[in-house]
């Protein structure tokens, strides 16, 4: 049996044939100036807001005016991973520094795309949070499933994940398809599972589906808008996004669960074949500036992963964790879910969902 | 006497059957930049996709490159895959039947707009909904179908009901979305097609005592088959293949095979199964719209 990172070119001869052809386009739709300027680093990131601050807090003061030219290839993860995979057989890619989430680069990693970081070269990283360290995944910012809900209805803010299985918020209850797995964690944790061990989930899902009749939305902004119609009293999600409802005006409040928050960071990446790693240790440096991922944590509500993060004491005490918080936190085991993932969606499809 | 009698064309014919037939040369080498972008840009990808249906799953090296039927075999034993299947060919051939209802006589009307103006601005305002993405439409739609969207607030407003009615995130609102996203496409191709049809035809069936109902029924609908199935054809492969409008306006437990194959490949990275799907999907399509127009064609030529 052949696996794919392990192909030699004897025996690879199709599959690099066809990655090769991938590549080609891939080249030929960036800039011909970006292979020959030593200067440019290429960054793939998500478009949007996301890319608007990393611009305006990061990039443009902090590395633009170094003289490093920045090209932006904004793509959702799922074109950004095809891309790397598409250049991990050219002799030199052209992909600098890659944003994505530590799930993500954990798939990449054990694809054997990524560049094993050297700290060294990062000497903001020294402040970064230590259970957030990853050899190859520089984390930037992160947030943590907490719960939500309209405190118009719910007078004592619920404290346990536990409290989204209670019966007087029956037909209240919003659930978020698009992080099936987040519902699965939560489940676990409070049917006396762990991050890793995820079995009792089910029955708990089951039972609130049955007993409960929770309301499913499909993406965040279904989500945000059924609270704003009153159709949902009670749900959890990433703590940034409940701060970003609230700058949005929707009647909702977080509140951080007894078991801990199901955590996420995101961050960055250095390809193998980047060409301009110089540089690109500059971005990663950058990205962890203190007054920079300030500035960007407060317009994203997300977590800086630094300690040193320059944040105003009022933004502060609504993005960051406590002490006490960030050690209960709940690490995603990312080779466990990367194993189990697909016949968790279908469970979540056939079972929860059917 | 001359016994050759001059040609009815004159000489100006024959040069212009020879423009034609260098145009023709020409017109061949004009497609070919099209014909090399496609089998590059579509032709290549799909034997790419075509390959990976094959390969297996692996979590942590992406897919196996093996030779298996496996992915096929699951779709074919799981009732759960062949019921989303079924439930897409059902939403698309209901949302084509009403989008060609709509669509056939607004394009008629437009065909008989005798204002060249007129045509023009009703051609825009058709046209229009096509310059806002699709997804725009359906945010569009789900302020319009909420629970305190602008109908169920009319209806309470109008005393019509007492509490919201459900519209959002049922088969119904899908229907009606993809019926308003595809009757644009539907519009053009039949109107471009009733403009052929000269209107003496009808006016001589107007002379000989058909009212202008039977008139259109008669005379126009036949000879505008051709394009009801082209139209029909192009508005199913659309509906079969929707993915913002199912995941929009349909909601997670609303199962259709555009979503059903991008949460395989973007949310688990499962390429070998979601390629497979993805081959079902064209192949169902491709067979479906080959069979109804073939049994079109036969019925009515």
């Amino acid at each position: 049996m052949k696996k794919m990172n392990k192909l030699s070119i004897s025996e690879s001869h199709r599959r690099e044939l066809l990655m090769g052809i991938g590549s080609l386009a891939l080249i030929g739709i960036i800039p011909k100036t970006a292979h020959a300027q030593s200067d440019e680093l290429i960054v793939t990131n998500w478009g949007g807001d996301w890319n608007d601050r990393t611009v305006k807090f990061i990039e443009a003061p902090l590395i633009e005016s170094k003289g490093i030219n920045i090209v932006r290839a904004l793509n959702l993860e799922p074109e950004r991973k095809t891309k790397l995979l598409a250049e991990r057989n050219l002799p030199r890619g052209t992909i600098g520094i890659a944003h994505f989430s530590n799930a993500d680069a954990y798939e990449l990693n054990e694809q054997g795309i990524l560049e094993q970081l050297d700290y060294a070269k990062i000497p903001n990283a020294k402040n970064i949070i230590p259970s957030l360290r990853s050899p190859y995944f520089m984390p930037w910012v992160y947030g943590g499933v907490t719960l939500a809900y309209n405190p118009k209805f719910i007078k004592t803010p619920p404290t346990s994940f536990a409290d989204l299985w209670k019966s007087e918020y029956a037909g209240k209850i919003g659930v978020l398809d698009q992080s099936f797995f987040n519902w699965i964690y939560m489940a676990a944790l409070v049917g006396g599972g762990k991050m890793n061990m995820v079995d009792s989930a089910f029955p708990k899902l089951l039972q609130m589906k049955t007993k409960l009749q929770p309301k499913i939305y499909p993406t965040h902004q279904h989500l945000a808008a059924g609270f704003a119609n009153e159709e949902v009293w009670i749900s959890a999600n990433y703590s940034a996004r409940i701060e970003q409802w609230k700058k949005d005006k929707v009647p909702v409040a977080s509140s951080y669960p007894k078991e801990g928050a199901v955590t996420i960071v995101f961050g960055a990446v250095i390809p193998k074949k980047a060409p301009n790693k110089t540089a690109a240790y500059t971005y990663l440096n950058a990205l962890l500036d203190p007054k920079g991922l300030g500035q960007y944590c407060e317009a994203s509500m997300y977590s800086p992963s630094t300690s040193n993060a320059i944040l105003q004491e009022s933004v502060k005490a609504k993005i960051e964790f406590t002490p006490q918080q960030v050690t209960s936190l709940n690490n995603v085991d990312y080779a466990y879910q990367a194993k189990n993932i697909a016949s968790w969606l279908e469970w979540w499809n056939k079972e929860f969902k059917g | 006497m001359n016994l050759i009698a001059p040609s009815p064309f004159g000489s100006e014919h024959f040069q212009n059957l020879k423009i034609t037939a260098i145009s023709q040369k020409i017109r061949g080498k004009l497609a070919l930049p099209a014909l090399l972008l496609v089998s590059f840009f579509l032709l290549a990808p799909l034997l790419l996709i075509f390959r990976y249906s094959f390969d297996l799953y692996d979590p942590k090296q992406l897919m196996q490159d093996i030779f298996t039927f496996q992915n096929y075999y699951k779709i074919y034993s799981d009732p759960f895959y062949k019921n989303v299947l079924w439930v897409t060919a059902q939403i698309a051939f209901l949302s084509t039947i009403f989008t060609l209802l709509f669509a056939i006589p607004v394009a008629y009307f437009v065909s008989r707009t005798q204002s060249e103006r007129r045509r023009s601005f009703l051609i825009i305002i058709i046209v229009l909904p096509l310059l806002l993405g699709n997804a725009v439409r359906s945010a569009a739609w789900m302020l319009v179908m909420g629970t305190k969207g602008l109908i169920n607030a009319s209806l309470i407003g109008l005393g019509l009901a007492d509490n919201p009615l459900t519209i959002l995130f049922t088969p119904t609102a899908v229907v009606v979305a993809l019926v308003s996203v595809l009757l644009p496409y539907a519009i053009i191709t039949l109107q471009s097609v009733m403009d052929s049809i000269p209107t003496s035809l009808e006016e001589a069936a107007r002379a000989l005592g058909y009212s202008p109902f039977h008139s259109f029924v008669r005379i126009v609908f036949p000879l505008a088959m051709p394009g009801i199935i082209a139209a029909g054809a192009i508005c199913f492969a659309l509906a079969m293949n929707a993915y913002a409008t199912p995941v929009l306006i349909g909601g997670p437990k609303m199962k259709m095979m555009g979503p059903v194959v991008y949460e395989q490949i973007a949310k688990i990275s499962n390429w070998p199964f979601g390629s497979a799907l993805a081959c079902i999907l064209m192949l169902t399509t491709l067979v479906l719209t080959i069979l109804s127009t073939r049994y079109l064609h036969k019925k009515y030529f």
